[in-house]
């Protein structure tokens, strides 16, 4: 008698439904819609006639503007948690007792706690001139403060709002690192920063990318905090996606602006990627360890 | 000559009244110890009894808490692991995965700057000194348990450090494979003249390989001594029984001061008794291999006893009685095959042990009596004698 064999597939099949329903079949009328027009007043779209008119209407001087501050955002956000999560990530998993460790992954978890536009707004109270912040300062003979609707506050929400994204997968990947990799390394001579360059960090990589884009991507459609933190000055690209939909009600119009922002999304992390890459190229030939070969065998 | 005072102390490791806590915990307490340079020595111990730890100080991972360590002669106090003359292979042997075996060996000489050409050419020499040569582009995931640890051994000595130092390495290999590292890891020393400072809880291993063992009991050193006097001469019954396999009879020095007198059996030494006062307890020991038997009663022997055959078991060139006195004591014999006597379960057998094999201890009065064969301490394979972050 056969038994009956379950291809691996099976088990992911779950998943796979779960994405092509939810994700590839939307993505795709997205795309499908991103070809067609606005009928007239109070029809959201049509595709009997098919054309790349609404991708050169995408590309308008506004768009443009608009995406690159949001990218300016993204980018220097994305950077600001790294810079700033890595440490904390690589001080949690490496250099704090083993027991606070249950303690600081929770802490770093509490703002995930409440409302993702609550918490945001609440840092409009704290920021506004009238903010207690501003009236400690005052209080001490400081001018007011003014960062509210600025870049800055704009970069403070980021940090505040995406940082928990970049110390999770980087807390994983240093912890998975190891304890005695890091001693072999100090045993052959190699000092504390040469251990991170050369042990460390290449073998946290897997989890260094994980992290960067998982701020990159969701900071590239993300409006709520600009918008709440920055004001007029913080108009961000997802907005006028969302406007495209919501307000103007041409979908068509919405969905090539939408697939324009995940063709870009997707072309500048290959692009980082590829340029750190490329400018490492000369640092990982240097290590590179090739043997004559044919010598002695 | 010039240069002869430092070629004599290169190599030498010396540890001073070094004492090491984990809070409470004393994991290495007032331990002194000189290693000479060129030695293979041993640290050969029960898990926790502070080994690993004494190993650890001497490569950097852990700091005495009081005490001093020099290595050729210099006290390396606050020197980092990185700046110190010695390398480690480490238990598990902590490999680099994302480098090839070649980069791997590479790591050492590479933080010191050395010429590309050089490092080519030591990093070969290495791996063929380790037969991984033809495994060089391979990344470690590749290699079977037995290959990573030459690899690891490579990556140490291409350094030529002037102390090795071993954790454990051979812990994950199976039986075989160990036994062929042991001659290898010895004749490499030999070779090199290299010192070698090797942790292990295996007797066997520490037994073939060093030339002095340190057998060591709750962070302090119970005995320094070459494997022959460890082996024939333990100063105390602790020793007795961590290496090589034991008989033990508890009872009281008889009143002349010449044996020890247990419920199973007298047991009379070549010369009196002076390790324990007449009339004291003590506990008296006689290995296996001097254990003969016979089935008549062996007339000239001054130690004998009679007992019946309850276990007979074939260990190749070697051939394994249990014989039981009496309800409480059953005694090894280890015979040579080809002379051992043809005894079957449930005869009546005599034994009997020359006076210079027996070995008598001084006993707390505290200790229960055991009596019989007494197997070594339990040993743990997952082998931790320290916590992981103090």
């Amino acid at each position: 008698m056969r038994r009956l064999r379950l291809p691996g597939l099976a088990l992911a099949l779950p998943a796979w439904v779960w994405l092509a329903v939810f994700f590839i079949a939307p993505v795709a009328v997205v795309f499908w819609y991103s070809f067609g027009y606005k009928p007239g007043l109070f029809g959201t779209h049509a595709t009997d006639r098919l054309s790349f008119d609404r991708y050169l209407e995408v590309l308008t001087p506004t768009f443009f503007d608009t995406f690159v501050a949001t990218m300016n955002i993204a980018l220097t956000g994305t950077a600001l948690c790294f810079l700033i999560g890595a440490p904390m990530a690589y001080w949690m998993a490496v250099k704090a007792p083993p027991s606070w460790r249950g303690l600081l992954l929770a802490l770093v978890l509490v703002p995930f706690w409440t409302n993702f536009l609550v918490r945001t707004i609440g840092w409009q109270v704290i920021l506004s001139p009238e903010g207690w912040l501003s009236q400690a300062a005052q209080t001490l003979g400081l001018p007011a403060f003014d960062i509210l609707y600025t870049r800055g506050a704009v970069l403070l929400g980021v940090v505040y709002n995406y940082l928990p994204l970049m110390i999770l997968p980087l807390y994983v990947a240093f912890d998975r690192v190891g304890e005695p990799l890091r001693e072999a390394s100090r045993d052959l001579g190699a000092g504390r920063f040469r251990t991170l360059w050369r042990v460390t960090l290449p073998l946290a990589r897997p989890g260094i990318v994980v992290g960067v884009l998982l701020v990159y991507i969701p900071l590239m459609g993300d409006y709520i905090t600009a918008t709440v933190l920055g004001g007029a000055k913080g108009n961000m690209v997802g907005q006028l996606v969302a406007a495209q939909f919501q307000t103007a009600q041409n979908w068509a119009l919405g969905s090539a602006m939408a697939i324009t922002l995940i063709v870009i999304i997707v072309l500048s992390a290959a692009a980082v990627g590829a340029a750190l890459w490329l400018v490492s190229w000369p640092l990982r030939r240097s290590y590179r360890v090739r043997l004559d070969s044919g010598v002695t065998q | 000559m010039p240069g002869a005072t430092t070629e004599t102390t290169t190599g030498a490791v010396e540890l001073h009244r070094v004492t090491k806590h984990y809070g409470a915990q004393t994991a290495v307490d007032d331990l002194t110890l000189e290693i000479r340079p060129g030695e293979f020595l041993s640290l050969l111990g029960p898990s926790g009894c502070g080994k690993t730890t004494t190993l650890r100080m001497i490569a950097g991972f852990e700091h005495p808490d009081a005490g001093d360590i020099l290595i050729s002669g210099r006290s390396v106090l606050g020197t980092p692991p990185y700046r110190r003359d010695v390398n480690t292979v480490f238990q598990a042997y902590a490999l680099f995965p994302h480098m090839t075996v070649a980069e791997n060996v590479a790591y050492g000489l590479q933080q010191r700057r050395t010429p590309r050409a050089e490092l080519r050419e030591r990093v070969s020499q290495a791996l063929d000194m380790v037969q991984m040569r033809g495994f060089a582009d391979r990344k470690p995931t590749q290699l079977s348990g037995g290959q990573q640890q030459r690899v690891a051994l490579a990556r140490a000595l291409v350094n030529r450090p002037a102390v090795l130092l071993l954790d454990e390495p051979l812990g994950a290999l199976d039986r075989q494979l160990r036994e062929e590292m042991q001659l290898e890891l010895k004749l490499l020393q030999s070779q090199l003249g290299i010192t070698f400072v090797f942790v292990t809880h295996d007797q066997d291993e520490a037994l073939s390989m060093s030339d002095r063992i340190a057998v060591m009991r709750d962070g302090r050193i119970e005995q320094l001594a070459d494997a022959q006097t460890v082996y024939q001469r333990p100063v105390s019954a602790y020793v007795a029984a961590f290496v090589g396999k034991q008989n033990f009879f508890d009872g009281t020095v008889t009143a002349d001061g010449g044996a020890v007198e247990a419920p199973s059996a007298v047991l009379r030494p070549t010369d009196g008794i002076t390790a324990v006062a007449a009339g004291q307890p003590a506990r008296a020991a006689v290995r296996p291999e001097f254990v003969e038997l016979g089935i008549d009663p062996p007339s000239a022997a001054v130690n004998r006893a009679e007992g019946e055959v309850i276990g007979v078991a074939h260990l190749g060139e070697m051939r394994q009685f249990l014989v039981q006195l009496d309800e409480s004591t059953a005694l090894l014999s280890r015979r040579p095959a080809p002379h051992s006597p043809d005894l079957t379960v449930g005869q009546r057998v005599w034994a009997s042990w020359r006076p210079e094999s027996v070995q008598v201890f001084a006993r707390g009065t505290a200790t229960t009596d055991t009596s019989g064969y007494m197997p070594p301490p339990t040993i743990h394979s997952d082998e931790q004698d320290h916590p992981a972050h103090p």
